[in-house]
C-alpha cells in the first residue's frame, strides 16, 4: 500500500505502476514479545509456565516463529521460545502437503491435540494466564511430545477431522505432581503417549458457527500401567459479517478429567473453564472467565478473571486482567497488565 | 466383464461430466471466475461483500471447500495474509498450493503503490503494492484472462470456451472502463476530487481520473483520532472537497460527521460483487462508478 499521508499533506501524484516483487524462498519469520506487570494480594499459585508468577514484572516469553513450505511435499514450522530460564523448542514440526484421501501427517515436536487451547500459542489466548485445569492436568508448558501424528479430513458435507498421534512420554511432556517427577527422574526406555481427537465444525450461517471437539490421551504411569485423560471442548462464535466495528462474541469452554492408577487405587483430577470474549469496538475487547479445579490431593479451587484489551494495531496489544482465586484456605485477588508486540510476518491465526 | 467395461466407461466419462470446482477468496474474483467458466465450473466465494477482506475468521468450513477445489483464486499482495495461509496448509490438497491451481490474481495486474520502505510504523502496509485492484474493471479484465488460462490448464477440453468467454468479458469491461473514464473526465476539475477513508481506492481513482486530497485513516489500519479528524476537516474546507469514499465495512460515524460539517456526502461502496445474489462483476463496477458520479456531479 502506498505510504499514507495525513489530511494536511499535499495530494499524492498518480501512483506509478510497480514491478512485481521478486519471489522469496525465505521463511515467514515473526518475533513476538510478551511482558507483564503483576500484583497478587497473597500466595500467587499460578500454574502456567509463562504466567506472571509473583508481584512485579514478568518476562513471559519472546517467541520466534518460522514457517515455510519445504518442497511440494512438506512444510516446516518452528516456534522457539526464549525466556529467563533459557531457550525451549515449543514446536518444531514437518507437515505433509500432498497425501491423498484427505490424509495429513506431522512429525517432530508438537503440542498434543488435547482440548482446544493446548494447541494454541499464548499469542492466541484470550487471557494473560493459562487456565488452571490445563496447567494442573497437562502441565505448565502444555501437553506436547516428539513423535508422529496422522489426521483425516472426512469426505462429509461438514468439517470433521480425526487425529491420532503417538509421541514419547518423556522429555517435553510434563505431568503435574508425582507423574512429573517420575517422567523426568526415572524415564527408562521409550514410553509411548497416544492421543486421539475428533473435531467438528458447524457454520450455521455467515455470522454464527460452532466448533466441537473431544480428545482422549493414555498417559503411561511408571510401573502402574496407563492412566486416562479425556477432554471435551466447545467454541461458539458470533461475528456479524456486516458489522463495521469488528464486532464479535466468542464463548469457549473446556472440561478435562484425568485418572491415574496409583498403588492399587485411582487418583482422579478434573476441572473446567468457561470464557466469554466480546470484541465490542474496532480496537477493544472485553472478556470474562470462570474456572473450577478439583484435584484428588487438593481442595477444590475456583478462579474468576476479567480482562480488557486494547489493540493499538493488529500487531500490538495491551491487556489489563483482574482475577480472584478462591482456595479453601485463602482468597487471592490479582491484577496483570500485559503488553504484546509482534514484528515480521503476521502469523495467521487458526479458528 | 460387461460390468467392468461399463465401469471403465463411467470412469473415463467422469472427468468430462464433473464441473471444475473453483474457490475464490473475494466475491469479485468469484464473479469473474463464474463468468469465464460458465457452466463448466462451480464457484464458491469465501468472503462476503460486507466483510473486510483483511480480517476474516478462518473458518474450518473453508478448509473443506479448499480440500475439494481444483482452482483457488486469491487476490494476493498479502490481502489475505492474516487468515488464508493455515487454511491452504490444512486443506490436504496439493492443487491449491502451486500453479496452475493456485491463482494469484495480483500477478496479472499493473500494481500501484508499492512502498519504497517497509516499516509498520507507517501502519499496516502491504510491501508488494496496494492490494485493492478489483475496484478497477481494467484490472478485472486482466484477472479474467489469467483465470481463463488457468482453467484451460486444469480442464483442457473446455479451453476454447474459457478463452472465448474471457475475451468477450474483457471487451465489455474495457468498454465500460473507457465509457466511465470519459464520463468522469467531463466533470469540472474541482469536482474530480475526493477524500478516501482507507488506502483502498488507488486503482479506482486511477481508472476514473480522480484525485484524493486526504485520507481519513492517518495510516493504513489505524482509526482516526480527533487531531487527524480535524486535519481532514481543515483540508476539506480549504480544498472544497465534500465527498468521502469508503467501503461498507469501514466505520461510517466519522465520515458522516465530517461531511455533515461541510455539507457533503459519504459514498459507501460495496466491498465487492454481491455474488451470492447473482450480481455480475460488470454490474458491480458499473454501480460503483454510478454512485461516485452521482455524488460528485
Amino acid at each position: 500500500m502506498d505510504a499514507a499521508f495525513a489530511g494536511s499533506a499535499p495530494p499524492t501524484p498518480t501512483p506509478t505502476p510497480t514491478p512485481a516483487p521478486a519471489p522469496s524462498s525465505n521463511p515467514d519469520i515473526a518475533l513476538i514479545l510478551d511482558v507483564a506487570a503483576a500484583w497478587f494480594d497473597g500466595e500467587p499459585g499460578q500454574l502456567g509456565g509463562h504466567d506472571p508468577q509473583e508481584t512485579g514484572f514478568t518476562f513471559q516469553q519472546l517467541e520466534l516463529t518460522l514457517q515455510h513450505a519445504v518442497d511440494p511435499y512438506f512444510s516446516l514450522q518452528a516456534n522457539i521460545v526464549f525466556h529467563p530460564e533459557g531457550v525451549e523448542v515449543e514446536e518444531a514440526v514437518a507437515t505433509t502437503l500432498a497425501l491423498p484421501g484427505g490424509l495429513q501427517a506431522r512429525a517432530g515436536q508438537f503440542l498434543h491435540r488435547v482440548g482446544r487451547q493446548n494447541t494454541q500459542h499464548p499469542h492466541a489466548w484470550s487471557f494473560v494466564d493459562q487456565p488452571l485445569v490445563l496447567g494442573a492436568l497437562l502441565g505448565g508448558e502444555g501437553s506436547r511430545g516428539v513423535g508422529v501424528e496422522a489426521s483425516w479430513l472426512a469426505p462429509l458435507p461438514w468439517y470433521l477431522v480425526v487425529y491420532g498421534s503417538v509421541t514419547g512420554a518423556g522429555a517435553g511432556h510434563v505431568h503435574a505432581g508425582e507423574a512429573e517427577e517420575e517422567a523426568e527422574g526415572e524415564a527408562e526406555g521409550f514410553e509411548a503417549l497416544p492421543t486421539a481427537r475428533l473435531e467438528q465444525f458447524f457454520p450455521f450461517n455467515d455470522d454464527w458457527s460452532l466448533s466441537l471437539g473431544a480428545s482422549a490421551q493414555l498417559p503411561p504411569v511408571h510401573d502402574e500401567g496407563r492412566g486416562q485423560l479425556y477432554a471435551v471442548d466447545a467454541y461458539l462464535r458470533w461475528r456479524p459479517v456486516a458489522s463495521t466495528s469488528r464486532l464479535a462474541l466468542s464463548w469457549q469452554t473446556e472440561a478435562l478429567v484425568r485418572r491415574l492408577p496409583e498403588a492399587g487405587h485411582t487418583h482422579e483430577d478434573r476441572g473446567l473453564y468457561s470464557q466469554l470474549v466480546l470484541d465490542f469496538a474496532e480496537r477493544w475487547q472485553v472478556g470474562g472467565r470462570t474456572e473450577w479445579l478439583d484435584e484428588a490431593e487438593a481442595d477444590t479451587r475456583r478462579r474468576h478473571s476479567a480482562q480488557l484489551s486494547f489493540f493499538p494495531s493488529h500487531f500490538s496489544r495491551l491487556r489489563l486482567q483482574v482475577g480472584l482465586d478462591e482456595r479453601s484456605d485463602d482468597v487471592v485477588p490479582s491484577a496483570f497488565l500485559a503488553l504484546e508486540t509482534l514484528i515480521g510476518a503476521h502469523g495467521a491465526h487458526g479458528f | 466383464m460387461r460390468f467392468a467395461s461399463l465401469l471403465a466407461l463411467l470412469l473415463a466419462a467422469a472427468p468430462a461430466l464433473a464441473r471444475v470446482k473453483v474457490v475464490a477468496t473475494l466475491p469479485d474474483l468469484a464473479a469473474l471466475a463464474a463468468e469465464v467458466g460458465g457452466d463448466a465450473v462451480e464457484v464458491t466465494a469465501l468472503v462476503t461483500p460486507t466483510q473486510d477482506p483483511h480480517y476474516v475468521d478462518p473458518r474450518p468450513s473453508y478448509v473443506l471447500a479448499l480440500s475439494q477445489a481444483d482452482l483457488l483464486v486469491v487476490n494476493g499482495l498479502e490481502l489475505e495474509a492474516a487468515w488464508l495461509g493455515p487454511l491452504r496448509l490444512q486443506a490436504r490438497n496439493p492443487r491449491v498450493l502451486a500453479e496452475p491451481g493456485y491463482v494469484d490474481a495480483s500477478t496479472a495486474v499493473q500494481r500501484l503503490g508499492a512502498a519504497a520502505t517497509v516499516d509498520r510504523s507507517q501502519g499496516d502496509i502491504h510491501p508488494g503494492g496496494n492490494p485493492h485492484f478489483t475496484h478497477d474493471p481494467r484490472a478485472g479484465a486482466a484477472v479474467a484472462g489469467l483465470i481463463a488460462q488457468r482453467l484451460a490448464a486444469v480442464d483442457p477440453p473446455h479451453a476454447a470456451a474459457y478463452a472465448q468467454r474471457a475475451e468477450a468479458l474483457q471487451a465489455r469491461l474495457k468498454a465500460l472502463a473507457e465509457a466511465q473514464r470519459v464520463r468522469f473526465a467531463a466533470l469540472p476539475a474541482d469536482r474530480r476530487r475526493i477524500v478516501a477513508y482507507h488506502e483502498s481506492l488507488a486503482y479506482l481513482l486511477d481508472w476514473l481520473g480522480l484525485e484524493r486530497v486526504a485520507t481519513v485513516e492517518p495510516k493504513p489500519g489505524i482509526p482516526p483520532d480527533p487531531a487527524q479528524t480535524s486535519r481532514v476537516l481543515q483540508t476539506m474546507k480549504s480544498t472544497g472537497v465534500r465527498v468521502i469514499v469508503q467501503e461498507v465495512y469501514y466505520p461510517a460515524r466519522i465520515p458522516e460527521t465530517l461531511t455533515r460539517l461541510v455539507g457533503g456526502s459519504v459514498v459507501r461502496l460495496p466491498g465487492g460483487t454481491a455474488f451470492a445474489d447473482g450480481e455480475t462483476y460488470e454490474a458491480h463496477v458499473a454501480s460503483i462508478a454510478e454512485a461516485l458520479h452521482a455524488a460528485l456531479r
